[in-house]
């Protein structure tokens, strides 16, 4: 159950090996990417930024207790630093013995992640401008609607 | 036009109670004395500053070489260096700082100013203490026209600046609840030891903040006894829009609740929402 937060770029590989089992017929992963546009503004690169020892905590911490919860194995990865639109900037897999436990698992995680690990990004525009995205303060990202974007 | 603002950093004490002298003294490892720290605020308020010493006294260390004024004949204790001060420059008002208030705040000191610059004829502009609602005249603007007023009362042999303000009536600023401490004075080594050991915490600053403080992480000294004491505390010195509401607060690398309290040595943490993925 690894939670990690690298420098960019990230690399999912090892991840994706520790969750690999043979009990579990299903194996769901998300990866988050910078998009080129945001709020109809175009977006040409992202900064990253992590409490790092925080954010490793509280990511492992939400890693082990969604998985439990799900009976299914997960872990995650996010990129700090610079990108660019394309690049990976979280992945979050989750394997079960079915696939409705691993997407449930998978889904949770991401949205929990996006809200409560103490991350934060900077967005540059395509006129030079950057400016921080505000974060949402009700710590539910659930409720944010279905396939709360990422 | 403007009156001049001249900056007077009082360093021509004894410190007989502490011991040894205080402008020089460090109080909390950031590693400047009372002289750098409260010359380096005067001067970003002040036209010019200056360091008022007794006759023959050294200047303390980490003053620099800021010029110094000696004390006036005129007077004893402070009232000699302040009246040393107009002898210098009639024209100017003097923003007065004693040497040993450690936790006064740059934001606390521009309010004096911008209280002095609405009524620039006032005499005197001055906090009231919150222990005893008495004027602070060692965190004080001196007008021009208080020096024939400090002068009269010098003559009669008066030389208590905060019995001349009381008598001459002068309206006082109230401290702002959240730092109703900040003039608290040092006069012994215990007053010092409690600063120093009691109250030092280190912030550390994320995305917005850390661009809206201008720092990463800083060692400050604190009053506070909760984590949202200590935002209101933070807030009332930087004005970076903490919100309550909005900001979760972690205590050594914990999330914590807002009335967690905050000791000694904590390395405190107040984080916007997230914004990850």
């Amino acid at each position: 159950m690894t939670f990690l937060v690298e420098p960019h770029p990230i690399d999912p590989t090892p991840l994706r090996a520790e969750l690999e089992s043979r009990d579990c017929g299903g194996f769901v992963f998300f990866e988050g990417r910078v998009r080129d546009h945001h709020e109809g503004r175009t977006v040409t690169g992202l900064h990253y930024e992590a409490y790092r020892e925080l954010a490793g905590k509280e990511g492992r911490r939400l890693v082990t207790e969604i998985a439990a919860k799900h009976g299914a194995r997960a872990a995650a990865i996010h990129a700090i630093g610079d990108l660019v639109p394309g690049d990976l900037a979280v992945w979050v897999g989750a394997a079960a013995p079915h696939r409705e436990q691993a997407f449930a698992a998978c889904r949770e995680l991401i949205d929990a992640i996006k809200a409560q690990v103490p991350i934060w990004k900077r967005e540059t525009y395509a006129n030079g401008k950057s400016e921080w995205v505000e974060g949402c303060s009700c710590g539910a990202a659930p409720s944010h609607g279905p396939l709360a974007k990422s | 036009m403007n009156v001049p603002l001249h900056g007077l950093f009082l360093a021509g004490g004894k410190s007989s109670r502490m011991g040894r002298e205080k402008a020089s003294l460090v109080v909390g490892n950031v590693g400047l004395t009372q002289a750098a720290r409260g010359i380096g605020l005067l001067r970003k308020l002040c036209d010019h500053t200056y360091l008022s010493l007794r006759e023959g006294q050294a200047a303390p260390e980490g003053a620099g070489q800021t010029p110094v004024i000696r004390d006036s004949e005129e007077a004893q204790g402070p009232l000699a260096g302040i009246l040393g001060a107009f002898r210098e420059t009639p024209a100017a008002a003097w923003l007065v700082m004693a040497c040993d208030l450690p936790f006064v705040s740059e934001i606390l000191v521009a309010n004096l100013v911008a209280s002095f610059r609405a009524t620039p004829n006032a005499p005197f502009a001055a906090y009231a203490s919150s222990r005893d609602g008495l004027p602070e005249p060692l965190c004080a603007i001196y007008g021009p026209a208080s020096r024939s007023i400090l002068q009269r009362h010098a003559a009669r042999g008066h030389f208590c600046p905060r019995h001349i303000m009381r008598e001459e009536n002068v309206p006082l600023l109230s401290l702002p609840v959240e730092d109703t401490r900040a003039l608290e004075n040092l006069n012994t080594p215990e007053d010092l030891a409690e600063a120093v050991a009691a109250r030092e915490i280190h912030l550390a600053w994320f995305g917005s903040l850390a661009e809206r403080r201008g720092l990463r992480q800083e060692t400050v000294l604190v009053k506070a006894g909760t984590a949202e004491d200590l935002l209101r505390e933070i807030e009332g010195r930087h004005r970076l829009g903490l919100d309550p509401k909005a900001v979760r607060v972690a205590i050594n690398d914990e999330f914590v609740p807002r009335d967690c309290r905050v000791q000694a040595g904590d390395k405190v943490a107040f984080l916007l929402p997230s914004a990850g993925g």
